[in-house]
């Protein structure tokens, strides 16, 4: 096989990572816009009681949360695929993630912008829908593209639950063409050129939306 | 099936046991990345073509999983005849991995300090090694404890992911009991517990000690 082949092989793969990455979103973004919302807006027992569900898929050590949802999920009778637990449990990990970024956002926000709007006679919800998400989200951009390369990159964990994604195929190539430099190089590099245009893209939204002298690396 | 409670408890002594590797892990890993870190921070400062190369590989290092660093260290090293035990690897992925993130760590720590800090220490005509040594570690070190310590904690959630390479800590351990008794859910859940438990009591502790040197840095 040559380095050509091998990375061919590995690139199989990437429908899967792919395919991960974007279920994962389907569970990670309302997660976030929901309960990072619901952080900013709830107080008392009902804020700890959101603050409990984000920081339990937020602090878990995610390759645990997923062999224990893979495993123990069939023993309570809910039998779901490997992808569907896979982007589950990664798309909720990231989604924690996010929505502290949504809060934070929310609670970056002067306060004046919130009485600008009670000032015109909106309700609660049009302030929040038409005044405070809409800043609150495009503040926050550049830390959302992080999330979704941190995505990207845990995706790698489902070649331990059986998904043929690049890291499965890089081990499968593994197993008939003793090449481990070339092997894992390839699967090395073709993260990166992946994550890598999205680590750019997100310091060009960062030199767009933050204030001079606040910037970070992204990635 | 169902829970077991009384199998999960039996669980947690053998599970447990492994908290001190665990731990240990955490640590060695976390200090390697911290050196790595800063060397890297370093020769990227200082500029030119090592410099560009640097800031190269601290950018391919974030775009790559850890997983994929651990596969490509534990095959490819043996390769070239470098024979090393499965926990020196998994450190040494640890420390490679989390070493491009400290780097970024280490650079909005150095750039947070203001100008006039090293302009006063020239002024009262310190030696380079003295400004740096008496006026910017200090201050350095003052602006990279908390951070610190969060990396410290993703990488306490990242060492289960040295049980593909059968470094015996928590997840491992979990898993040797899950193969002896064909019980998955019970180990599984008692480590995933174990981690959550440990995560949220160290974030905590740095949380009060961002708190405390933030009242310092007020005074």
């Amino acid at each position: 096989m040559s380095l050509f082949d091998i990375w061919l092989g590995i690139l199989q793969g990437l429908g899967t990572t792919a395919a991960v990455t974007a279920y994962g979103l389907v569970f990670a973004v309302p997660f976030a816009l929901v309960f990072g919302v619901a952080q900013y807006l709830t107080r008392g027992a009902a804020r700890l009681l959101v603050t409990g569900v984000i920081e339990f898929w937020r602090s878990s050590a995610v390759i645990i949360l997923l062999f224990v949802f893979y495993y123990a999920l069939p023993v309570v009778g809910i039998t779901l695929s490997a992808m569907t637990v896979s982007a589950m449990v990664l798309g909720l990990n990231a989604g924690g993630y996010a929505s502290q970024a949504v809060r934070a956002g929310l609670q970056a926000l002067p306060s004046g912008q919130k009485e600008a709007g009670a000032a015109l006679g909106l309700s609660r919800p049009a302030i929040l829908l038409l005044i405070e998400l809409p800043q609150a989200l495009v503040a926050m951009s550049p830390t959302f593209v992080n999330t979704l390369i941190q995505l990207v990159k845990a995706t790698a964990l489902v070649s331990l639950v059986t998904l043929t994604d690049m890291t499965f195929r890089a081990k499968e190539i593994a197993q008939v063409e003793y090449n481990p430099v070339a092997i894992y190089t390839a699967l090395l590099l073709a993260f990166f050129v992946v994550c890598y245009p999205i680590a750019l893209a997100g310091r060009w939204l960062e030199a767009r939306v933050a204030a001079p002298g606040s910037r970070s690396r992204g990635i | 099936m169902g829970f077991d409670l009384a199998f999960a408890l039996s669980s947690v002594p053998t599970i447990l046991g492994a908290v001190g590797t665990t731990f240990c892990v955490a640590l060695v890993s976390c200090i390697g990345a911290a050196a790595i870190g800063f060397f890297f921070e370093m020769v990227r400062r200082a500029g030119g073509v090592a410099g560009l190369t640097t800031g190269f590989v601290i950018d391919f290092i974030r775009s790559t999983p850890v997983l994929a660093w651990l596969y490509f260290l534990y095959f490819v090293l043996p390769f070239y005849g470098i024979r090393l035990g499965s926990m020196t690897v998994g450190v040494m992925g640890l420390s490679l991995y989390y070493s491009g993130y400290l780097a970024e760590v280490f650079k909005a720590g150095i750039d947070a300090i203001p100008k006039g800090q090293s302009e006063a220490a020239r002024a009262l005509s310190l030696s380079r090694r003295d400004s740096v040594i008496h006026v910017i570690a200090p201050q350095m070190l003052r602006n990279i404890a908390a951070p610190l310590g969060n990396y410290f904690v993703s990488i306490l959630k990242a060492t289960p992911y040295l049980a593909v390479l059968a470094v015996p800590e928590m997840l491992g351990r979990a898993f040797d009991i899950a193969s002896e008794t064909y019980r998955y859910t019970e180990p599984l859940v008692v480590a995933g517990l174990i981690f959550l438990a440990l995560a949220l009591v160290i974030s905590h502790g740095v949380k009060r000690l961002e708190r405390r040197l933030l009242a310092v840095g007020a005074r």
